[in-house]
């Protein structure tokens, strides 16, 4: 290693002595000399860089930090709640729908499955107990009367199912029992004539403040019971 | 979040003293580096989760302090480090023969041109190799190591020449 090499790179790294210049200051006291005079300049810059640092410094970059980030952590907090709350809002808003919103899209849905849901109550044999005057009586909360009885009634009661309120009136059928609804025209669920399913069919009518909906058997002539309620009934204002 | 803010603390703890020192040999101001200081942990918690590797820890803090430091420039460009007005430490409260000498050594220092007197803080604050101060500066190596060259050899001059200088002033 020649002289200018050695002080080049000892000069520009005093700190990093490798192999090479060690080697070469072991045998050259004036490389000694010269290295040794290198450390007392490192130690002297290194001292003169060193300038003294606030004392607070370390405590105040912490407290700046924590204020900010607390900050942040309000800010987040915030809108976490908000978040919360728009949650809650909209799962009220769906329990709402789900709960008080009708469950059939149309009447033949509804009244199908009000009849298979009370099927077991009524038996085609059951004996005829309603009189006209009591079935009447309970006509005139949908604001209409029957002049006289059609067929064998077996059971005429308010029914509530799916919300809403209706007369369900049981007559005795052919083979098994005819179900006729009497039920206030409910926007939510849509108007249908005719229906069926694999065992039951029915047909609707439609009234001033009333839907009036048979259902019976494939056997039971329908269109028949329709004709009856229709001529039977009178609707007062 | 404890364990970032004990990670945070740790890192202003290790760290603040060097990128003081550090940020004060760039703008020559105590109070502009401390704002940088503050200013670079500040960032550097908002990126704290990027920081992967412990031992980078300190060249990362530079690059953003450096980065903070041009950034000063782009926000307001006037003439900056004009040193004499800059680097006024008080003297007069400094009384030692060893205090002395720094002061003297300092102002040296600070009239060293910007790329050598970089090169020679990351070197001897930082404690960073060659290698090392070559990637932060984005240079090769070889410019890296002469300019330390450089700068160490100006430092030498000036301190084999001051025994004379300082004898007149004494004197």
């Amino acid at each position: 290693m020649d002289d200018l090499q050695f002080r080049r790179s000892i000069i520009a790294d005093p700190k990093n002595r490798d192999d090479a210049i060690n080697a070469a200051i072991k045998d050259d006291p004036t490389k000694q000399k010269f290295a040794y005079e290198l450390d007392a300049l490192e130690n002297k810059i290194s001292q003169a860089m060193n300038i003294p640092v606030p004392d607070d410094l370390a405590n105040k970059l912490i407290l700046r930090q924590t204020l900010a980030s607390h900050q942040q952590h309000k800010r987040k907090t915030r809108a976490r709640l908000a978040m919360a709350a728009s949650v809650a809002f909209v799962m009220g808003l769906t329990v709402n729908f789900v709960m008080f919103s009708s469950t059939y899209k149309n009447l033949g849905d509804y009244a199908i499955a009000h009849v298979n849901h009370e099927a077991s109550y009524f038996s085609n044999n059951d004996q005829p107990n309603v009189t006209l005057a009591s079935l009447n009586d309970k006509m005139a909360a949908f604001k209409g009367s029957f002049d006289s009885t059609f067929g064998t009634l077996i059971f005429a009661d308010y029914c509530r199912f799916d919300g809403s309120k209706s007369l369900h009136l049981v007559f005795q059928g052919q083979s098994s029992p005819v179900n006729i609804f009497i039920l206030p025209d409910d926007e939510d669920i849509k108007f249908i004539a005719s229906f069926a399913n694999d065992k039951l069919q029915g047909k609707s009518l439609n009234f001033n403040h009333s839907n009036i909906i048979v259902v019976g058997d494939k056997n039971e002539p329908i269109q028949q019971w329709q004709e009856r309620v229709k001529k039977n009934i009178t609707w007062s204002i | 979040m404890a364990t970032k803010q004990v990670r945070y603390e740790a890192l202003v703890k290790a760290l603040h003293a060097d990128l003081y020192r550090y940020g004060y040999w760039l703008c020559h101001d105590k109070h502009i580096a401390e704002d940088l200081v503050q200013e670079t942990f500040l960032r550097a918690w908002r990126a704290l989760d990027s920081l992967k590797d412990e031992k980078a820890a300190k060249s990362w803090l530079i690059t953003i302090l450096r980065r903070e430091n041009a950034r000063r420039f782009e926000r307001k460009r006037f003439e900056m480090s004009e040193y004499e007005e800059a680097t006024i430490t008080d003297v007069k409260a400094t009384s030692s023969e060893q205090e002395i000498e720094n002061h003297w050594l300092r102002e040296k220092i600070a009239q060293m041109p910007e790329e050598y007197r970089e090169p020679l803080v990351l070197q001897v604050i930082g404690g960073f190799t060659g290698e090392e101060i070559a990637s932060m500066l984005s240079l090769n190596k070889n410019t890296v190591m002469t300019r330390l060259f450089r700068a160490r050899n100006q430092l030498k001059e000036a301190v084999d020449n001051e025994p004379k200088l300082r004898g007149l002033h004494n004197g």
